[in-house]
């Protein structure tokens, strides 16, 4: 599985080569015919913007709507389904993402703020081959039930183990305080964290 | 009494049912995010679609004008109720309410579809086009509050058409319904002889109960995308594929007229949905506006849009007589429930007198008077996590019997429980004893009267307990079927459904008869197949696990007599393929001359029953396809025995420790702890998952949750989740848990299944009595109980 993703991911072009209206869907070649387009056709509305960002260790380009957040930018330009949208406003971690080593929520980042940064998905932890004990870990220790939360739990707990890689229980439970699950596996986290930061140590 | 009618019931010898720390077939893609949710899906060229929300709590809408809607740049379609594409439909989801027009101009509650549909490039085109719409709204009156809405004088909202809705099959116990007046119709129970009851009664208490609404709480909010296809694949015309409505493709095929084989829905995820499976709209009505606008189109509804109830509110006056030992002797139990919008789940009120834990007493005095009242205060599809939602009616009455005779409340319980059989049984029933015994340990219970324990910070603990049968599922039958195909045995089943790993469990269960690991079943998923794996709670649906079971059987029967005529008859060794191609046969097992029955399975072998050491592996002795199917249903589910809580085989009994600060109201749950019988646990992680979800349930539900409503407007406020507070990591106590073995299930190996039995409407809120002696009405926020305690 691990495999497979990261092969689906490189198959993702990391440059644009087409731009779409976001209004009447018409493609273009080239962002200058879109602007013109936008002008001559839709001078009301806000112009897509072009965002070049690191994504998961590699160049990527997003055409994105002023507004459009980081989540839905990762979702409707790249397809990606790892980056959850569960409560839209900053409460529940489904969108977490790691940016410039930060655990962040890409609900509520604009996406044409992330102008030069490097960012961190579920795909991408799960593409890495260094991290593959703690998502095993995480389906050994029955982590998840419906799983919809569980990929956002996943990067707050590799962003915990980036800055921490030996946490206590405790420490597990206070960095994933924000991640709501309401399937109720809260006590499975840490136990899977504690497993797999055991096991990259001996790994190590 | 366990596994009454199937094969290997009683096993004694398990090596995979009840092995912890196995993955989950679909983990690895849930972990990395790959596992599709129909919120996820984005084609190329799609198009989105949303529905007017209604402003008001209650309101039609007398006209629309869209034509400045659909000026908007990017808008695809626009349909309206008038529309004859809207007229026709029907939907077939699964509800337990009163059918209503698929979209209409009334709208019975805040932010109901209503009237229009938007199709656009995207969301915030609709949006925009939405706003444009010229509507003429009409708004009438609304009922928010069950008290208002039941008086003779509140304004009537809905049409006298609608009486009490019937639930299930009609109980001799039940009265003729009087006709409904004004909001109000009616749902009365009588049975035993109550003034009798009474009359025979030491004591008579009376209380109060209110149970909140809560919502269903969905973690992926509800939607689909659906587009047509002409692919040849599929054979001629057109075929439709719709994802996001798991569960849900032969409604939906219904719905559209579309022959089965014509509807693809491969995805598999549907998200925590635990018994509020109903359709949303924006899981059916993609399909029609797919055909209309030849593109794939996507409709999902915000986080705002997903507060329906899996718990209605309801308000319950009550009168218990008991004796002076504590032998309850009549109940009489008059509550108001809300009847919610047109079209809610009649499980939310009448579905539960019939369900309720009374059947599980010796007493059979009991009256159930309900008024229900129509309200514009949400929608509940179908049930959910509560059911039945007025359980703690009787563990009230328990805890109130204890405090007002020092009796350990455990005492009262037993006391009352009658026999395993029926109501008439005075026997004890071994499952509760062995609960309860357990629960004890666990728990250093400690038993005290109200008020009478202070902790050494100065805050008060308090301690309640509450019992629940474990139901026996089972609604329909399963039809499983099993391959083995070069050696391997394949498992193929419709979907995971909302989660719970339930097909692993049934996995696990034909490892166990086919002498294999678990990693050996092969479990194919296909939407096309017709195994689902729902029915017998947490656990596992440890009803589809006994036919799974009954069909491995078949499936060893079948190997066994395969490997000895493949042995008769296979080719001498050094003769090719059939007729030269492929590589030659395997090698047969040593088994010429034997018969089935001198054979067993083990370690992935064919061997001999008389010494596991001579065998042949599976892919030599059996080169065979061989398939077995089997479809039924264990014997006397809950639901063809009678009410749930007539029979009483597998318990469970649940407990909570609080601490309760005085000074700031502030409630702690120092621990829960579950001591249960799931009769046999076949998969403990998801087990204990499953139970730590409830107990979260029931934190949430007894501390923090509750709908608000303007009581002007009608409007709610808090349908979001900063307002509308789920527990968090931080938030949960501990939840201790032990699990017994009894076997006395119906379901495979003497398993019955237990989630929903052990979720709680009132544990908290009972223990926080014992704490100070007064009570809270949930959510028992620090507020509410300083209020109770005169401080605020
Ligand atoms: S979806 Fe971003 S925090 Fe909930
Ligand atoms: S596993 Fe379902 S929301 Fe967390």
């Amino acid at each position: 599985m691990v495999l497979l993703l990261a092969q689906e991911y490189a198959a993702v072009p990391s440059i644009l080569t087409e731009y779409r209206c976001g209004i009447c869907g018409r493609i273009f070649a080239g962002l200058p015919e879109l602007e013109e387009h936008y002008a001559a056709r839709h001078p009301e509305a806000a112009q897509p913007v072009v965002v070049a960002l690191n994504l998961n260790g590699k160049p990527r380009e997003l055409l994105v709507e002023p507004h459009w957040t980081l989540q839905r930018a990762l979702q409707f330009s790249l397809g990606l389904t790892g980056t959850k949208h569960m409560c839209d406003r900053g409460v529940c971690g489904s969108c977490t993402v790691i940016m410039d080593g930060r655990a962040v929520l890409a609900c509520t980042t604009l996406a044409c703020e992330c102008e030069g940064k490097t960012v961190q998905t579920v795909e991408g932890i799960a593409a890495d081959p260094a991290w593959k004990p703690l998502i095993d870990a995480y389906c050994r220790w029955d982590a998840m039930q419906c799983g919809y939360c569980t990929p956002g739990f996943l990067v707050s707990a590799k962003a915990l183990m980036d800055k921490n890689p030996n946490p206590t229980e405790d420490e597990c439970r206070r960095a994933l305080a924000g991640n709501i699950c309401i399937c109720g596996t809260y006590p499975r986290h840490a136990a899977a964290i504690l497993e797999a930061a055991l096991k990259m140590r001996k790994g190590a | 009494m366990a596994d009454l009618a199937g094969v290997n019931g009683q096993r004694e010898d398990f090596r995979v049912v009840g092995q912890r720390n196995v993955p989950g077939k679909l983990s690895y893609a849930l972990a990395t995010g790959v596992a599709k949710f129909g919120i996820d899906y984005v084609l190329p060229d799609m198009l989105h679609a949303k529905f007017l929300r209604s402003p008001y709590a209650h309101a039609r809408v007398a006209r629309v004008d869209t034509s400045a809607a659909r000026a908007v740049p990017g808008v695809a379609d626009i349909l309206t109720w008038e529309d004859e594409d809207i007229r026709k439909l029907r939907s077939f989801g699964e509800m337990f309410g009163a059918q209503r027009p698929y979209l209409d101009n009334l709208a019975d509650q805040e932010g109901a579809e209503v009237a229009v549909i938007v199709v656009a490039e995207s969301e915030d085109i609709c949006e925009e086009a939405l706003r444009r719409l010229d509507i003429q709204w009409e708004i009438l009156p609304h009922v928010v509050d069950l008290l208002e809405g039941r008086k003779p004088d509140a304004p009537v909202i809905r049409p006298q058409v609608r009486e009490t809705p019937q639930f299930g099959i009609r109980s001799p116990d039940q009265l003729e319904s009087p006709p409904k007046r004004g909001n109000v119709a009616y749902s009365n129970f009588d049975s035993g002889d109550i003034e009798a009851g009474f009359k025979a009664a030491d004591h008579i208490i009376e209380y109060d109960l209110y149970t909140p609404a809560f919502a269903s709480h969905m973690p992926n909010p509800s939607g689909s995308v659906a587009w047509w296809s002409d692919e040849p694949y599929f054979g001629e015309g057109k075929t439709l594929h719709i994802e996001g409505a798991v569960r849900e493709k032969h409604s939906i095929s219904f719905m559209y007229g579309m022959p089965p084989e014509k509807t693809v829905q491969e995805g598999l995820f549907m998200g925590g949905k635990y018994c509020d499976w109903g359709l949303r709209k924006s899981q059916n009505i993609t399909p029609l506006l797919a055909k209309r606008t030849g593109r794939p189109v996507r409709c999902v509804n915000t986080r705002e849009e997903t507060y329906d109830f899996i718990m209605n509110q309801r308000y319950a006056y009550m009168k218990v007589g008991f004796t002076k030992n504590g032998l309850i002797t009549a109940m009489d139990d008059f509550s108001v429930a809300d009847g919610g919008v047109w079209g809610s789940s009649s499980f939310g009120n009448v579905g539960d007198q019939t369900q309720g834990p009374y059947n599980t007493l010796k007493c059979k005095n009991v009256r159930q008077f309900m008024e229900i009242v129509d309200s514009n205060r949400g929608m509940m599809y179908v049930s959910g996590q509560h059911c039945p939602f007025n359980w703690d009616i009787v563990t009230i009455a328990i805890h109130l019997i204890a405090e007002k005779l020092d009796m350990d409340p455990i005492d009262v319980a037993r006391l009352n429980l009658h026999g395993p059989e029926s109501q008439d049984d005075i026997n004890p029933v071994h499952s509760f004893e062995a609960c309860v015994e357990t629960g004890r340990k666990m728990m250093n219970w400690d038993w005290h009267r109200a008020g009478a324990r202070k902790l050494p910070d100065g805050r008060y603990h308090g301690a309640s307990f509450r019992y629940q049968m474990c139901p026996r599922h089972s609604f329909a039958t399963y039809h499983c079927k099993l391959e083995l195909r070069q050696g391997v045995v394949h498992l193929p089943t419709q979907g995971p459904l909302f989660g719970v790993y339930s097909i692993e469990c049934n996995a696990m269960v034909v490892a166990e008869e086919l002498g294999l690991n678990y990693e050996d079943v092969c479990i194919d998923f296909d939407y096309r197949e017709n195994f689902v794996t729902f029915g017998g709670g947490s656990d596992g649906t440890t009803a589809s696990a006994w036919v799974a079971k009954e069909c491995a059987h078949i499936l060893k029967q079948r190997i066994l007599e395969a490997a000895i005529e493949y042995a008769e008859t296979a080719p001498p060794p050094g003769m090719g393929g059939g007729h030269g191609f492929g590589p030659p046969p395997p090698p047969p097992g040593p088994f010429k001359g034997l018969k089935p029955e001198d054979l067993d399975l083990a370690g992935g072998r064919v061997v001999l029953k008389a010494d596991h050491s001579v065998g042949a592996p599976l892919t030599s002795a059996v080169p065979q396809n061989l398939f077995a199917t089997y479809s039924g249903k264990p014997p006397l589910a809950v639901w063809v025995t009678g009410s749930m809580g007539k029979i009483l085989d597998t318990m469970n009994t649940a407990y909570c420790e609080v601490a309760v600060d005085t000074e700031t109201g502030e409630v702690e749950i120092l621990r829960f702890g579950v001591a249960a019988d799931p009769g046999k646990v076949l998969r403990p992680t998801s087990l204990e998952s499953q139970i730590d979800q409830v107990m979260y349930f029931s934190q949430g539900c007894q501390l923090l949750e509750d709908f608000v409503y303007d009581p002007r407007t009608g409007v709610r406020l808090n349908t979001n989740m900063f307002d509308y507070k789920k527990p968090g990591m931080l938030d949960v106590p501990p939840v201790e848990k032990d699990f017994l073995e009894t076997r006395a299930g119906n379901a495979v190996y003497g398993a019955n299944g237990i989630s929903h039995s052990l979720a709680n409407t009132h544990m908290i809120i009972i223990a926080i009595h014992n704490a100070i002696g007064v009570w809270v009405d949930p959510p028992a926020t620090p507020d509410k109980v300083l209020k109770a305690l005169g401080k605020a």
